[in-house]
């Protein structure tokens, strides 16, 4: 079996055993270096681990198989890369959080880097069962980063949720892998594609993917499976929620490209009428629910419902337009969310509470601070020229023209529309908080130490980069959806002849 | 009488809705932990019927996958649990309200 395709994995997995071992000889008020260290390594990960992809290669093949449970090719490069990212940033999110925890600093940095490897696999699963792993191994560290500050009864009770909802879905979803496996006879992603005509009328089938769907719709928090996002983003650590915004909801998303454009395209082309409704309802629930809103780490929560909505529409129209769409749309979500998370870790320490009021002069008290946050919100809004805009106009694009032939595809632009004018009004909230909200006592300038000014700058660079110079992007995931084979529906072949 | 398949996939089926009735109807955390357990073992015996009646032996495999995963989730749940307990002295549902708007 050729290891070398498992390079970063392997890494990865070495630098987080790395780090629990190291604990045992530093001593604890030096600790927090181990998460500098850390985010070292996942910067050389990241810029030396990953070759470029020539062809689609398998590794855990069976003998005499063609395919393996683990794929590695340009859409898992691109996720992977993303991965990595993230998790430099989270990583440096934590350290600058870490003095917070009154024990078990490494073990956080650790467990970040745990659940970056269940996302890494994530991006390359190839089949059922390694898709479940991977994804367990993720839910498992966040059970336990999500209530890493056990003494404040809002980390537990936001770990106990996401237990619970975890691990239904989890059981929701491993039912339908048996019912996958007993109708298709196997779990490999490229096998089922194979079989998936005769499959497509097999209800036991259906109903086993039906369930899959919804184990991945949770981690993704889409509608039906959405109501532990606001809690446990609320309730968690800040580099935990930014993790978890981020990297477990891209690791759900890259897992839906896989499965609905790659295992069961034609399926998926039948039921694109039922993406459409999740989508349209994971926008409205999204942004209604947000405008009352006073925590901003739960305003996070909705608008991360409400984005996840966004990103739907990338499969709701079923195209590789749509699906490039989502890969640039998430690469947006990433600067942009870390970002907000990076100034709410600092925020979160110099005041008690993560109410938006709290935000109250925070544009003299530090305008770095005020301005970064100004920016990711206005780019959360879709506002030319940052990241978010661009992301929104390419998934809009991709339905846009199916409208003509589908008027349900209408339905879900005037909704998305209605999302985007909504959300203007409670992103803006937060602006107005920061820059003229009236109250402030605590006028004291907020130092910023070195890991949060890199991470800051690399989100902001990002998030112009991004929205100034789409190009670059699109030309990276433009290449990377091409190993995915959406069908269209046959509603829009017919009526287009 | 003979035992086929169909009878199998029966019981996982029941087990699995008997689960889901209790994490649904039950409000003490404990219980509806056990209930999410039993959810799991409904997958394992579907799929070990599978597994058997169609003469392929990946079925059994991803079974050790589901206990070692569920074995995990047990250590990291009860330990959470316990955690709970002790700050709030309550493994109740109900109880659960301090996240909220």
């Amino acid at each position: 079996m050729n290891y070398s395709l498992l390079l970063v994995e392997i890494l990865v997995a070495v630098l987080g055993l790395g780090v629990l071992l190291a604990d045992l000889w530093i001593p604890a008020e030096h600790r927090r270096k181990l998460g500098y260290a850390a985010a070292a390594g996942l910067t050389l990960i990241f810029f030396v681990g990953l070759s470029d992809v020539t062809e689609t290669s398998y590794a855990f093949t069976a003998p005499g198989a063609r395919t393996g449970m683990y794929v590695f090719d340009s859409l898992s490069v691109f996720f992977k890369e993303f991965f990595l990212l993230a998790g430099i940033i989270v990583m440096l999110l934590s350290v600058a959080f870490s003095d917070r925890f009154t024990t078990g600093v490494s073990e956080f940095f650790s467990l970040t880097l745990f659940a970056l490897l269940g996302m890494l696999f994530a991006a390359s699963a190839n089949d059922f069962v390694l898709m479940f792993a991977a994804l367990e191994l993720i839910t498992i560290t966040f059970v336990v980063l999500n209530s890493y500050q056990r003494n404040r009864a809002a980390s537990i009770e936001a770990g106990v949720k996401y237990l619970i909802l975890g691990a239904l879905a989890s059981a929701i979803m491993v039912f339908g892998i048996a019912l996958v496996f007993g109708s298709a006879n196997t779990t490999n992603f490229n096998e089922i594609f194979l079989a998936q005509k005769q499959l497509a009328g097999n209800p036991v089938f259906l109903a086993g993917l039906a369930m899959v769907l919804g184990g991945l719709a949770f981690k993704v928090a889409a509608v039906p499976f959405q109501v532990w996002a606001p809690d446990v983003y609320q309730g968690s650590p800040a580099p935990a929620t930014a993790f978890l915004a981020v990297g477990s909801k891209a690791a759900g998303f890259v897992l839906l490209l896989r499965v609905l454009f790659g295992v069961v395209p034609q399926i998926t082309a039948q039921w694109n009428h039922l993406l459409v409704v999740i989508a349209a309802l994971t926008i409205l629930y999204g942004s209604l629910c947000a405008i009352p809103q006073r925590s901003l780490k739960r305003l996070m929560g909705y608008s991360s419902i409400a984005n996840a909505g966004y990103l739907l529409i990338g499969f709701a129209s079923v195209s590789k337009a749509g699906a490039a769409g989502v890969l640039f749309y998430l690469g947006g979500y990433l600067f942009t969310v870390l970002a907000t998370f990076t100034v709410l870790c600092v925020i979160l320490r110099h005041t008690d509470s993560d109410d938006i009021s709290s935000l109250a002069g925070l544009g003299q008290r530090s305008p770095v601070l005020a301005g970064v946050l100004s920016l990711s919100m206005v780019s959360l809004a879709g506002i030319p020229p940052l990241a978010g805009f661009f992301g929104k106009f390419l998934l809009l694009k991709s339905i846009v023209m199916l409208g003509v032939r589908d008027p349900a595809y209408y339905c879900l632009l005037a909704v998305a529309l209605l999302g985007v004018v909504i959300s203007l009004y409670y992103y803006f909230g937060v602006i107005k908080a920061v820059y003229w909200g009236g109250g402030a006592v605590d006028l004291s300038p907020i130092p910023l130490d070195w890991p949060v000014r890199i991470s800051l700058t690399v989100c902001v660079l990002g998030m112009f980069w991004l929205g100034v110079f789409p190009d670059h992007v699109v030309k990276l995931s433009t290449p990377a959806v091409e190993v995915l084979k959406p069908e269209a529906p046959a509603s829009l072949h017919e009526k287009g002849r | 009488m003979n035992v086929t398949l169909n009878h199998y996939l029966v019981v996982s089926v029941l087990l699995f809705c008997l689960g889901l009735f209790g994490v649904l109807a039950r409000r003490n955390v404990l219980v509806i932990y056990m209930s999410l357990e039993l959810m799991l073992n409904a997958a394992n015996l579907a799929l070990v019927a599978f597994s058997r009646f169609n003469n392929n032996l990946n079925g059994q495999v991803m079974v050790f996958f589901i206990i070692t995963v569920a074995a995990a989730e047990v250590a990291v749940g009860l330990s959470l649990i316990v955690a709970l307990y002790r700050k709030r002295q309550t493994a109740h549902v109900e109880d659960l309200t301090s996240l909220k708007l």
